[in-house]
């Protein structure tokens, strides 16, 4: 599976988290910003470091959203 | 148009942020008592009791690169509104067009108990830290966000601990009784030993007595007992020295003079980060965006736990697992509407949804007022 990521950005308190489990794929300024890809893992780990839950990983064949 | 910011926490960043975020380029000057550029401080009670971590909000020079300069080290000692000076502990006088005070809270000492540290700052957490590795076990007082985090980090450590709280139940002050209950048993099945409706009467050097009798070994005690807002510079200025009420956008009633964070008594985290935001955009003159519903996250014995809404005085429903577990949704009710849901181990679409349910009664109220 190929996961793409998406920020709700009313939900993003930027707290940082997700920048600093993968800093390739976010980076954090007044909110968090989807900048880059990686590895589906690594986007999980993102997504459930976020306290907010405003990281929605979907899948990039069905378009699905699908749980960290 | 210069922006004052004192104090170098959370709210004070944000505000930075999000006027950087939007072009705007005014100078912005940050008093901070404290030596160290603004860190974020929930890690403090958590993976920063288990070893080193730079919780810096930015690296090195960043505020300089981006026109804000920190004046480190040095704590206000006064407010003039009616001239727009603040005055610093070492006689300086900054003017300003605007003003946001973002001096944050104290932690509460704890009383007839000299020896007990606080848990607030980062000095506070590097001191706990070796306190901790020195050996010996450890007595928290208050079972609050942060005295639980501490236990369960220095559990984490293979410290002996224990919890001791004067209401009949840990965070007796926001969740009910159920919750209170899941959280005595997650921190019993982990090695706490948590004495809830009982108080400490007198220091026995290497143990705390209790009002019981009872004596609890202590090496070290560590007191998590509230905070309070930091805000005895702003005597005489027309502002509250007990903390400071501010409106929707942040504003103090005193022109040009705002406040956010723990200093207006928000309390969390999300709060103060909320806080920071809504005065730059007041000073961005923006629209007020509908305020969110309260919210905090805590990570305690490896399991993360998140409040959406106000719990208080509501009935405790499971609306997801189960309270013999550690994966579950907690939803809270009142007067015929979902006022907080609480869910712990559980993905973040979860928190998503349980949003969308106090989201909903809210609409629901709101076409029915």
């Amino acid at each position: 599976m190929s996961l793409i990521a998406r920020i709700e950005e009313d939900l993003c308190l930027a707290h940082g988290d997700c920048e600093a489990v993968a800093p390739e794929a976010f980076r954090v300024d007044d909110v968090a910003r989807v900048v880059g890809e990686t590895a589906d893992d690594r986007l999980r780990e993102a997504a459930r470091a976020c306290p907010a839950g405003a990281i929605v990983l979907f899948d990039a064949d069905t378009g699905e959203e699908v749980d960290a | 148009m210069e922006l004052l910011i004192v104090g170098g926490g959370l709210a004070a960043q944000r505000c930075i942020e999000v006027l950087r975020a939007a072009g705007d380029d005014r100078p912005v000057t940050v008093v901070c008592d404290e030596s160290v550029r603004p860190y974020d401080r929930p890690p403090l009670s958590k993976e920063g009791l288990l070893g080193p971590v730079d919780t810096s909000f930015r690296p090195e020079g960043w505020h300089a690169h981006h026109g804000v300069e920190l004046r480190l080290g040095v704590a206000a000692s006064a407010l003039d509104a009616a001239r727009r000076i603040v005055t610093l502990a070492d006689g300086e006088r900054l003017r300003y067009d605007a003003l946001l005070i973002a001096t944050g809270a104290r932690a509460r000492a704890l009383p007839g108990v000299p020896r007990a540290q606080v848990l607030r700052d980062r000095f506070d957490g590097e001191r706990l830290r070796e306190a901790l590795l020195a050996g010996g076990p450890l007595a928290v007082v208050g079972a609050g966000l942060i005295g639980l985090e501490a236990a369960a980090a220095a559990r984490a450590l293979g410290v002996e601990v224990s919890v001791i709280e004067a209401a009949p139940r840990p965070l007796a002050g926001i969740l009910g009784p159920r919750a209170g209950a899941w959280i005595t048993a997650l921190h019993r099945a982990e090695g706490v030993v948590l004495r809830t409706g009982v108080t400490v009467e007198r220091d026995r050097g290497d143990a705390l007595e209790l009002a019981d009798g009872t004596r609890v070994p202590a090496a070290n005690v560590l007191a998590g007992i509230g905070v309070a807002p930091a805000a005895a510079w702003l005597a005489g200025s027309g502002l509250d020295p007990s903390g400071v009420a501010v409106d929707d956008a942040g504003r103090t009633g005193l022109p040009g003079v705002y406040a956010a964070g723990d200093v207006s008594g928000s309390g969390h985290w999300e709060a103060a980060a909320r806080g920071g935001a809504t005065v730059a955009g007041a000073l961005l003159g923006r629209a007020d965006r509908a305020p969110a519903p309260p919210s905090f996250w805590s990570d305690q014995h490896g399991v993360r736990l998140q409040c959406v809404g106000d719990p208080r005085g509501s009935a405790e429903h499971i609306a997801h697992g189960d309270l013999a577990s550690r994966c579950f949704e907690l939803d809270h009710h009142l007067d015929g509407r979902t006022t907080a849901v609480l869910l712990a181990g559980r993905p973040p679409s979860a928190l998503r949804t349980a949003r969308a349910r106090l989201h909903t009664i809210e609409t629901i109220t709101r076409r029915a007022a």
